[in-house]
């Protein structure tokens, strides 16, 4: 009987509705910050009718005066609308903000709210590191997305490395970069950190896999900032850092260095007196040796120039430097289109003394509504110019530590000071910066896209987009004649280099939006084109008449006049379609597959194809959750699987090819040059032949990486509290490598093959607590945590000794990548018996280290060899923590490693006088093993490494496990002191980077990070500003 | 049907950009099939030549100095301590030596570079007819003299490596093995080569630096004479097959009575820039400076050598050791002490002016107080020793020149000239003959050649003197007087054989390829060790191996490389 009611009730109301005035009722939801919202559910109360807001936050739906509408939006109160005659074009605004499950996320070629994904992607809050003046805005990823790792370098210039997910090919592991729409494969250096909107990172294959061939490393993807539509503003934003360099190596003064040569020379039972720079008066007694003083001599050198010194290396190549970084925008959005201009200027000084880097950025985006909203016409543009001072950074922060302290800096008459008598051939550092300071690297860059948006139909569009992205790099180098202690060369040299690259994207996209009841489909289809292009050319000359950079131009020279060039491309094409359907935002299908052509891959295989799929379950939306747990704001249940390529190798592998090598630079390699001196005759122009270069191999095809992806979304209590996890699997297979061969094959014997294959499994989990406590106090703590697995699963069993291990019994398979072979270092020899009782270790003695016999044949050789570690961490991990009372804000970001090796080759100096004799060596010698001092660790001193100490072995490797208190920040917000003013926002703030480290106790140098010699990473601490009127 | 016209439009645009758009042709590269002409196979040839000298400090192969004199007791490394390139000191001590040494394996690959360069200009020499390319047997002679020269070395390093030729495709050159060759076959394989060269090569040729018909019966007869003492599987030596001493001495005679060749009258001529390509040079790898390449085609292989000094600066490697500097002391007659010399260290006692010496002393060794490179201003100081804590003061100086030689180039931190390096001067091809000679028991004929190359040292003093004028050291050398100064027996024939070849071309770079050849390495490298040890500090752990240290190890690397199929050498 009920049903019977319910039934004519319905009716009645079908009639009713069937004779009312319906008639269309359009408008746009917006969030409290007047942003369009897409999806919102949009439902007439009387009627049942439904639908959603499109991506730009727009509806239309059938209604009567005098129905409800009501507008729903997950964790949002909802909003109802009594629909009046003059009810026309409704703008709807949420009074409350919105969870991040709105944010609209763009997902390749296409976009997506977050709440829909079914992928796993990661969405960078922007806002938490646009005040951080380090240049690159991946550098502070790092920490902040879990399952990307970014190391980096202190330069100036801001490269790093990103990974994502680990190392999951032997080749390039750097991923794709979409800016705008456009991949490019350069980082972020280049890019205004203040015109990011957003950055996200598709970390799995069912969310990469539109990307194909490209997107095996992941895929990160930027979006530029636009004008708001109905906004016009003003925004600058300034601030001032200064750098300090922490983290030096502890290294001996002239006294030390003498005492710890003395100490070596008497424990090798040797005349202490035998050097060039030290006399010792000393007791003589080899068995308990006394020192009572360590005489300089007036000069070390026979030519009377170099006074003995006591230099601090570090002190003269490193200065306190500032940063600088200003940014503007003015943007302006109207009905019609929305403009924005920004400009920013970027100067690091490094704390490398006269390094440098500067960088200005111009950016201009706009788009125009035309034929009534249907034809949509925009563009970004960028460019970016930025200059470099070209030192030999690594070459300096080397021969600072390298150098002996007893050298001076200058001659008695002012010249370069240098190495004297039986020290190391090694450089003065400050000369190498003095006369490099002149040598410039300028980079110019642009990059942008035009593009057409034609509404073919309701809900189907057209899209061609037409991306330009190049580069020109020029650099002009003098390098000096000199004179430093024994070191010399009295040939200047200026050359200068020229570079253009970069290619074009031509894209074209057709996509469909149709809602029908319940079910939303979006389907794309699209074509994509790449053209890449590279030329180079290089002259150089010598014999300048005076050594002045503006002089020092190619004409200039007078003798030894060289020049050289070369250039390279590759072409892409591709084919991709991408299908997304939702039904009743509870259930979610996403199916993609790409075919991509590359010019790098053999007629038998040029093109391969991606396919990937995934699925979601909004468990949340069900009733059974709803009526029954409401805690639980939002619970989503991922599962995606896919597959991605990796076309990184060179752009010739398919060909067997030979090149004529006229002449080749000697320093520090083989000649592979082709030319020969036949008749004799000493100089002149040589006849040259050719070299065979590579073998071709026609069958290269695409690495494929396979990759499932298990997720969770979760919110609870009204969305306090949010996160989510991830489990994956990635196979990576048909891994391009181009390994080592049979050297009867001689050169050009190295062929591209698909020969290895990977796996990486690992999780990653977030969680974030945000509340406002009360109307003074806020508080928002994002935590996160990653780690991975990285097993090698097949290599050719010939080319098994090309990566750690014997290559026979004793192989990477089954391994990470990242392991760490060699000897196991057994304590030190403490005794006589000890030495005599051992396996036969040429060299052993007393204080020195015991080789461990592993396979137990009484020999220490190479077969007594072992995994000794692995540069995997266990996990990583990340902790952002914002604490917000009235107008003060303050965060801070502590980011870690923990349970990784590394291999710390400052060892050979901190702790050895004998494996760089001529070197300067570290405090830690100081402490090493004498009979008198039985419980060190530290090996006997000794000149002569005949233990071969400085072979592979676990006395270098170290935990590398820390905690970096990455930035600390307090900002006070200037809104109420300025309120009468026009003002929209004002924000002061200082902040530090680096400020704390924690580390292992087991890593004897200052900053595992960087155990091996790179740009220090230094200490910042910064004043800045934010304004927008 | 504006969404058909698109629909339509785009799928033109995908067709069209096909094919097309993936066409990326290689830049600034050429074919194979390109390089068939007449003057690119000439130019194929140029490239096999261009790999004699393609070495540099690291792994050098053009002198092998690391090979052969670090471990002949002629020489210390050198350097700064033995952790300044650690495979050398590997290599002075034995005991350190190991089968995963990566310049053993670098050094392996690079000698195969130039095989495989022979065998490409091979291959492409035989496909042309006489009509098209009328030099094709000279041609062919001189890319197989190249390729028997880099297999020469291979073997003396190696004994037993796998032979690739021009016949053997690509795809099978992993099937050929190390031992798929006895050590004796090897070596007719490398003779076999260079009996081409030898008949098909021309008594002269224009351009200087090809071998002539004598550069390739030279370096044939020094094949034969490494291949007349026969090795067991331990390398024991086993015998001295006497057809193949005659060989040597006819060879040796052809080049002799060939009037081309002739000691030059000052030993110095060998080792100065201004006279390359003398009468001596049988034949030698020709460098070149000012050539158009960034520093020049010069003697990589030689860079480390320099002193420390502000003229040079790097990198004070390869020093004589006080026992070949004692090896120059003679006696009362001018003739050397085989016995006693190690008796006197002169380093130790500075008796320069009080021992007496071979002249040869001080046209090889750096010594302090001494001229650098006849040249009386700049005398030789303590300061530009590398290391002198470890190895003493002195360096080598034959491979060096004055900084102020034309041929002199800097590449900092490196330096090196483009002074010609000798593979086989003509004092060689008289000692080869006068040892075949000695094992065939013809002493006394072999007399008058070792004789020559005494006289020729006693000649070569003028070059040797201060800036007073008066003698660097204090020199008195003789020649073989029986009856006079000595009894000529065929032992005491053989002695003075082997000492006059360790004087002439002590730090050539030979050395020990000649004690293993005789047999006498493992007893002679450990009674060296026994007294060098006390004199310096890196060779304390030093121990010479018997029926294992007469040859590398076959790299590891290539072992494995080659799935097991190559066998490691004995005692390895």
């Amino acid at each position: 009987m009920r049903k019977l009611l319910l039934f004519c009730s319905m009716l009645v109301m079908l009639a009713a509705a069937a004779f009312a005035q319906t008639r269309q009722i359009t408008g746009t939801v917006a969030d409290k910050d007047g942003r369009p919202l897409p999806g919102v559910s949009i439902i007439v109360l009387e009627t049942q009718k439904a639908t959603s807001t499109d991506i730009k936050g727009k509806f239309s739906i059938q209604a009567s005066v005098g129905q409800t509408i009501r507008f729903s939006y997950v964790g949002v109160k909802p909003v109802t609308v009594k629909i009046t005659a003059a009810t026309n074009n409704l703008a709807v605004a949420f009074k409350e903000g919105n969870t991040d499950l709105n944010e609209v996320v763009v997902t390749g070629y296409t976009s997506e709210r977050k709440k829909d994904l079914t992928g796993a992607v990661s969405v960078v809050n922007v806002a938490d590191i646009q005040d951080i003046p380090e240049g690159n805005a991946m550098k502070e990823l790092q920490g902040r997305v879990p399952g990307v790792t970014v190391s980096t370098d202190g330069s100036p210039a801001g490269t790093v490395t990103v990974r994502i997910r680990g190392i999951g090919t032997l080749g390039d592991n750097d991923p794709l970069y979409v800016i705008d729409g456009m991949p490019t494969e350069r980082g972020l250096q280049e890019i205004n950190q203040d015109d990011i909107a957003s950055i996200q990172v598709l970390k799995d294959a069912s969310a990469a896999s539109i990307y194909g061939s490209r997107a095996a490393n992941g895929v990160i993807i930027i979006t530029t900032k636009k004008a708001k539509a109905g906004t016009s503003r003003i925004d600058f934003s300034g601030n001032t850092s200064v750098e300090f360099y922490a983290s030096q190596l502890s290294v001996l003064n002239t006294e030390q260095h003498g005492e710890a040569y003395w100490r070596a020379s008497v424990n090798d039972g040797t005349n202490p007196n035998n050097n060039q720079t030290y006399q010792y008066q000393w007791n003589g007694d080899y068995n308990n040796p006394v020192l009572n003083k360590i005489i300089l001599p007036e000069y070390l050198d026979a030519a009377q120039t170099l006074k003995p010194a006591n230099t601090n290396w570090f002190d003269e190549i490193s200065q306190p430097s500032v940063v600088q970084s200003y940014s503007m925008s003015v943007s302006n959005g109207t009905e019609k289109g929305n403009s924005l201009f920004s400009m920013s200027y970027y100067d690091n000084n490094g704390i490398i003394k006269q390094s440098q880097d500067q960088k200005i950025t111009v950016r201009f985006n706009s788009d125009y509504n035309l034929l009534d909203g249907k034809l949509k016409v925009g563009e970004t543009l960028s460019a970016t110019y930025m200059r470099d001072v070209l030192l030999p950074a690594a070459d300096i922060t080397n021969y600072a530590l390298l150098d002996e302290p007893a050298e001076p800096v200058y001659t008695v008459t002012g010249g370069w000071g240098g190495p004297g008598p039986g020290m190391s051939d090694s450089q003065n550092p400050v000369r190498l910066i003095d006369e490099n300071a002149q040598n410039k690297n300028y980079f110019g860059r642009v990059f942008g896209n035009a593009y057409a948006e034609l509404q073919i139909l309701p809900g189907f569009h057209f899209k061609t987009s037409i991306g330009a992205d190049y580069a020109l790099n020029y650099s002009r180098q003098l390098q000096y004649s000199y004179v430093s202690g024994f070191v010399s060369d009295p040939t200047n040299q200026v050359s200068t280099s020229q570079s253009y690259d970069g290619n074009t994207v031509w894209q074209n996209t057709l996509t469909y939006d149709k809602t029908f009841g319940k079910s939303k489909l979006n389907l794309l289809a699209g074509e994509e084109n790449i053209n890449y292009i590279n030329q180079t050319f290089a002259g150089s000359g010598q014999g300048l008449a005076i050594e002045n950079i503006n002089y020092a131009y190619l004409s200039a020279a007078t003798t030894n006049i060289l020049n050289s060039g070369s250039g390279y491309g590759y072409a892409l094409l591709s084919f991709f379609g991408k299908a997304n359907y939702d039904y009743d935002g509870k259930y979610l299908l996403s199916a993609t597959l790409r075919r991509d052509g590359s010019s790098r891959f053999g007629s038998n295989n040029q093109f391969g194809t991606f396919p990937a799929a995934s699925a979601g379950w909004r468990i949340s939306e069900e009733s059974f959750i709803k009526d029954n747990a409401p805690a639980i704001s939002d619970l989503k249940l991922r599962y995606g699987w896919g597959q991605t390529g990796n076309q990184e190798i060179a752009n010739n592998g398919t060909y067997t090819l030979y090149s004529a090598i006229y002449g080749t630079n000697l320093t520090g390699e083989f000649d592979t040059g082709t030319a020969y001196n036949i008749s004799g005759a000493s100089s002149g122009t040589l006849p040259s032949g050719f070299a065979l270069i590579q073998t071709g191999n026609n069958n290269l095809k695409w690495e494929t990486s396979t990759q499932s992806n298990f997720g969770l979304d979760y919110g609870f209590f009204n969305n306090k509290i949010t996160g989510s996890f991830d489990y994956f699997i990635k196979n990576t297979t048909g891994i391009l490598i181009s390994p080592a061969y049979l050297a009867v094959l001689g050169e050009g014997g190295n062929t591209y093959v698909n020969g290895a294959s990977m796996r990486n499994t690992g999780y990653e989990a977030v969680v974030n607590y945000a509340n406002q406590l009360s109307h003074d106090w806020g508080i928002n703590v994002s935590a996160n945590i990653s780690s991975y697995r990285n097993i090698v699963t097949q290599l050719p069993s010939n080319v098994l000794s090309s990566y750690p291990g014997n290559g026979t019994t004793e192989t990477i398979l089954g391994r990470s990548i990242n392991s760490i072979f060699g000897y196991v270092a057994d304590g030190l020899f403490t005794t006589q018996a000890e030495v005599n009782n051992s396996a036969a270790q040429p060299g052993k003695g007393l204080g020195r280290i015991r080789y461990a016999d592993l396979n137990g044949d009484g020999v220490i050789n190479n077969l007594d060899q072992q995994y000794i570690g692995n540069f995997d961490p266990k996990f990583s991990y990340g902790l952002n923590v914002n604490v917000k009372y009235k107008n003060f804000n303050l965060s801070f970001f502590f980011q870690g490693v923990q349970g990784n090796d590394v291999y710390n080759t400052y060892k050979e100096i901190t702790d050895f006088t004998s494996i760089d004799p001529g070197a300067n060596w570290g405090t830690r010698v100081l402490q090493a093993w004498t009979p008198q001092n039985p419980t060190s660790t530290i090996p006997a001193l000794t000149l002569v490494d005949n233990n071969d100490e400085a072979r592979g072995s676990s006395y270098y490797v170290e935990n590398g496990s820390y905690c970096k208190l990455r930035n600390l920040q307090l900002s006070y917000n200037l809104n109420d002191a300025l309120k009468k003013y026009k003002i929209r926002n004002a924000k002061v703030y200082i902040q530090g980077s680096n400020l704390l480290i924690i580390k292992s106790k087991s890593y004897t140098d200052p900053d595992p990070e960087n155990s091996t010699n790179e740009f220090p990473i230094p200490v910042i601490t910064t004043i800045g500003f934010d304004l927008s009127l | 049907m504006k969404t058909k016209i698109l629909i339509a439009a785009l799928l033109f645009v995908l067709c069209a950009s096909c094919k097309k758009a993936l066409e990326e042709q290689p830049q600034g590269v050429i074919s194979s099939a390109d390089l068939n002409t007449p003057d690119n196979v000439d130019a194929m040839v140029i490239a096999a030549y261009s790999a004699l000298g393609n070495d540099y400090w690291a792994a050098p192969y053009s002198s092998m100095w690391a090979y052969g004199s670090i471990r002949s007791g002629d020489a210390y490394k050198g350097g700064d301590g033995p952790g300044d390139v650690p495979d050398f000191h590997a290599y002075e001590t034995f005991s350190l030596n190991r089968v995963d040494i990566g310049t053993t394996d670098v050094t392996w690959y690079r000698l195969y570079i130039g095989i495989g360069r022979a065998n490409d200009a091979l291959g492409r020499i035989e496909n042309m007819s006489l009509t098209n390319y009328p030099d094709k047997m000279a041609r062919e002679g001189e890319v197989r003299f190249l390729r028997a020269h880099f297999y020469f070395l291979l073997k003396i390093l190696y004994k037993r490596v796998p032979w690739i030729d021009e016949t053997i495709p690509k795809a099978s050159y992993d099937t050929v093995s190390n031992v798929s060759y006895s050590s004796d076959a090897l070596w007719t394989k490398i003779a076999n080569d260079f009996r081409f060269a030898a008949a098909n090569l021309p008594t002269s040729q224009p351009q200087v630096g090809r071998p002539t018909k004598y550069a390739a019966q030279s370096y044939l007869a020094k094949t034969l004479l490494y291949q007349a003492y026969t090795q067991d599987n331990n390398n024991n030596v086993t015998g001295i097959d006497q057809t193949k001493l005659a060989e040597v001495n006819t060879l040796c005679d052809s080049v002799i009575n060939s009037g081309v060749y002739s000691l030059e009258p000052d030993f110095a001529d060998n080792f100065l820039t201004a006279d390359e390509n003398g009468t001596e040079s049988v034949f030698a790898i020709q460098y070149s400076i000012n050539d158009g390449t960034p520093d020049g085609r010069v003697d990589n292989g030689h860079s480390l050598d320099y002193p420390m000094n502000a003229a040079f600066g790097c990198c004070g490697f390869h020093v004589p050791s006080h026992n070949l500097i004692n090896a120059f002391q003679t006696d009362s007659t001018g003739l050397p002490l085989f016995n006693t010399f190690n008796n006197n260290d002169v380093i130790q006692n500075n008796s320069y002016l009080t021992s007496t010496f071979d002249p040869r002393i001080d046209h090889t060794a750096a010594i302090p107080g001494h001229p650098y490179k006849y040249e009386p201003a700049q005398i030789y100081q303590n300061s530009w020793a590398r290391d002198p804590s470890i190895y003493g003061y002195l360096l080598s100086m034959k491979e060096t020149v004055a900084a102020d030689d034309p041929s002199f180039k800097k590449f900092p931190p490196f330096m090196s000239s483009s002074k010609n390096w000798a593979i086989i001067r003509y004092a060689d091809v008289l000692l080869m003959k006068a040892e075949a000679l000695i094992e065939m028991n013809q002493e006394t004929a072999a007399l008058p050649l070792i004789n020559m190359v005494r006289q020729r040292a006693a000649n070569s003093t003028a070059r040797l003197k201060q800036a007073d004028g008066t003698p660097i050291s204090n020199y008195k050398i003789s020649t073989y007087q029986p009856g006079v100064n000595c009894v000529w027996t065929n032992d005491y024939a053989r002695q003075a054989l082997r000492f006059e070849r360790r004087l002439e071309f002590a730090m050539e770079g030979y050395r020990f390829f000649d004690l293993v050849r005789w047999g006498v390495a493992a007893s002679y490298l450990n009674t060296y060790f026994a007294a060098e040890k006390s004199r310096v500090g890196q060779l304390q752990s030093a121990q010479f191996t018997k029926n294992r240290d007469e040859y590398m190890p076959i790299p590891l690397n290539q072992i494995n490389l080659s799935k097991n199929l190559y066998k490691q050498n004995t005692g390895w």
